[in-house]
């Protein structure tokens, strides 16, 4: 068989992403940051303002309530992802009949693409959920959550969180099957009870998977655009606008494309920010098996 | 400190496995319990169904008179050292020490206390501000040992603990174990499948096989009067050597045919084949490598059968030299002086001491008499 120099291999493997990563990550970044320092209406000629975009970003409201909305789904989303997952990720890793069956089933909704789980769940909380409200004779339930400017945020937050819980749940599950049994034995004979067990032993020992899935959920939440796009077009009165949402619907057919060029800019450093101060601060309570 | 008592204690798996049948055992307290035998011989499934982590399938299991076999891990009071320590990783040696007083809420000064006491007692004080990734294997071991300790149980389960550690760390382990146990005053029941440990620890050990005691025993009686071919084969390193006879009967006086050789018997050993009928029957013989001698370590008062064999192998070891002879097909090891000139290849005189050969049935594998 010829040998193959690893020089040659290491090109190989590596050259066509790095040339992809530029192409379609690098160059639309630097590409971003030049636009952002101009008028441009993403067609047709522009004029360099300088920073003037970044400079009126602190004034408009519309982008200060995107930012608001955002972080609160994030926030909250985040929050409810992880508790679920955990929750369940401890429940399918314990000795219950049908285990595969279950894990296979919970990870269902992660082949599934964002938009059509946002367009099912439109459908759902748009006709099937009222019909039932209308039938228990629920007043609430009665009228499409999605409708209603304080709950379509939570509504959104319930598709997303039933997509984003299987990937998390598995994460959990293999965070979980690192840690030995006669560890488990040991605190039973110490004296724990299931909640202690969980508390003292599990939890502190799958850190490393938590930190994991607090930064991507946080990073994929504050990214919202699917399921905004396919259940609330931003509404009611622009009180689901993300600022991905708010980027490419303003950006692209808004003639804002300069200005949101620098809201990309500003989100994203946002964005890396908050992701390294997670690291750092979860990483913290790591443990080194 | 506690009397521990197992009745008719049956293991059976969902699949229909028994790992443990009809288990019977009255431990006094104090005492040093060893369970010894082949992997899968259910000594350690026994273990834990005593620690509370298996569930007995059948039988009793009584500790200080109470019966146990419903009662959760936690409140059998009872102590376990696991095969791979089992230490909580992200606690250090204090709080791993410290968890199960922890948990039973006791006083934040108490629990100190015994800590600190039991770390001095296993030389760990240096070492309490430590994770166990920072800990030797031996450490490691040393702080499982003190987190048994602390909670000061009735009963201690050791299961395996010592086969994770190289040899040298292992007999230096062994020694600190029981001078624990002289210390502790506790009783406890130690799951291994290394005969020296068994029979350097242990106040009476239990032989297991494919689930069924084969007997309980002091060491000195395991080895000098085992009750069947498994436990005179198991106990002693070199095992026992093994050979088929023949029992013959002439002038009303029994022997062995081994092969071409005749193998003359003690006066009981002769009478106890012929009052039980073993005339002309196949049975076992059973002598160890020290009761075999060469002609430099062969004492005039040793009454023996001489035999020649060829030497097919042989082992120096420093203290003692082992001899693999072949006599017609069967090979048997002596162990001798390693001063002997014996050499691989040779023809040698040997001679058996025909006061410690053992009898074996051949069919039911009993001891006919040792």
């Amino acid at each position: 068989m010829k040998k193959v120099k690893l020089g040659k291999t290491y090109k190989l493997f590596v050259l066509p992403i790095l040339i992809c990563f530029f192409a379609f990550n690098t160059f639309p970044l630097i590409n971003a940051v030049v636009y952002s320092l101009t008028d441009s209406r993403g067609f047709g000629d522009f004029n360099w303002v300088g920073f003037q975009n970044y400079f009126d970003m602190f004034k408009d409201s519309r982008i200060l309530n995107s930012y608001l909305f955002t972080f609160k789904f994030a926030i909250t989303a985040t929050i409810i992802v992880n508790v679920i997952s955990i929750c369940l990720a401890v429940l399918l890793n314990s000795k219950i009949k049908g285990k595969s069956f279950f894990r296979g089933l919970y990870f269902l909704p992660n082949i599934l693409g964002g938009l059509v789980v946002g367009y099912v769940f439109n459908f759902f909380f748009t006709f099937i959920l009222p019909s039932f409200g209308k039938l228990i004779g629920n007043e609430f339930l009665s009228t499409s959550l999605l409708s209603n400017e304080s709950t379509a945020w939570f509504a959104i937050i319930i598709c997303t969180a039933w997509q984003a819980i299987a990937f998390n749940t598995i994460i959990y599950i293999s965070g979980l099957q690192t840690i030995p049994g006669d560890v488990y034995e040991a605190a039973a004979i110490d004296g724990a009870g299931p909640w202690q067990k969980f508390w003292h032993i599990s939890f502190p020992l799958i850190a490393p998977f938590f930190t994991i899935n607090m930064v991507l959920c946080m990073k994929n939440f504050l990214m919202a655009f699917d399921q905004i796009v396919a259940m609330t077009g931003g509404g009611p009165n622009s009180s689901t606008e993300s600022i991905s949402y708010l980027i490419y619907k303003t950006g692209l057919s808004g003639s804002q494309f300069g200005y949101q060029c620098a809201n990309s800019v500003i989100y994203f450093i946002v964005i890396v920010l908050i992701s390294v101060f997670q690291m750092k601060f979860l990483n913290k309570r790591e443990v080194q098996l | 400190m506690a009397n521990l008592s197992l009745s008719h204690v049956n293991k059976v798996y969902d699949n229909g496995f028994e790992a443990v049948k009809d288990f019977n055992l009255e431990i006094e307290d104090k005492e040093f319990i060893i369970f010894v035998g082949p992997s899968g011989c259910g000594k350690s499934t026994t273990l834990r169904m005593i620690a509370g982590l298996e569930d007995i399938s059948s039988g009793e299991l009584k500790i200080d008179g109470k019966v146990m076999n419903d009662v959760e891990p936690k409140d059998r009071d009872i102590a376990m050292v696991f095969q791979n320590y089992a230490l909580y990783p992200h606690m250090t040696v204090f709080d791993n020490m410290a968890f199960g007083l922890k948990l039973r809420k006791l006083p934040k000064e108490e629990i100190k206390e015994k800590v600190v006491h039991a770390a001095k007692i296993l030389d760990l004080e240096h070492l309490l501000d430590r994770k166990p990734s920072a800990l030797s294997g031996g450490q490691r071991q040393r702080v499982a040992m003190g987190r048994a300790i602390v909670r000061n149980p009735k009963v201690f389960l050791m299961d395996e603990p010592l086969s994770n550690l190289d040899a040298k760390l292992r007999v230096q382990m062994r020694q600190e174990i029981s001078k624990l146990h002289r210390q502790l005053g506790t009783t406890i029941i130690y799951v291994t499948h290394d005969q020296t440990e068994a029979m350097t620890l242990g106040t009476r050990i239990v032989v297991m096989k494919d689930g069924v005691v084969q007997q309980i025993d002091t060491p000195y009686n395991l080895y000098n009067k085992p009750k069947n071919m498994f436990v005179a084969g198991f106990i002693g390193s070199p095992q026992m050597n093994l050979l088929d006879a023949t029992c013959k009967v002439k002038d009303d006086e029994a022997y062995l045919e081994v092969g071409n050789n005749k193998i003359n018997l003690p006066k009981e050993k002769s009478e106890k084949l012929i009052k039980e009928n073993y005339a002309d029957k196949k049975i076992v013989m059973g002598i160890r490598p020290e009761d075999i001698y060469d002609r430099e370590s062969l004492e005039s008062d040793v009454d023996k059968v001489m035999l020649h064999a060829k030497v097919s192998d042989m082992e120096m070891l420093g203290a003692e030299t082992f001899l693999y002879f072949d006599i017609n097909g069967n090979s048997i090891t002596a162990r001798v002086d390693p001063k002997t000139t014996i050499k691989t290849g040779d023809t040698a005189e040997i001679a058996l001491d025909i006061h410690k050969i053992h009898l074996f049935d051949k069919e039911t594998s009993k001891t006919i008499i040792n």
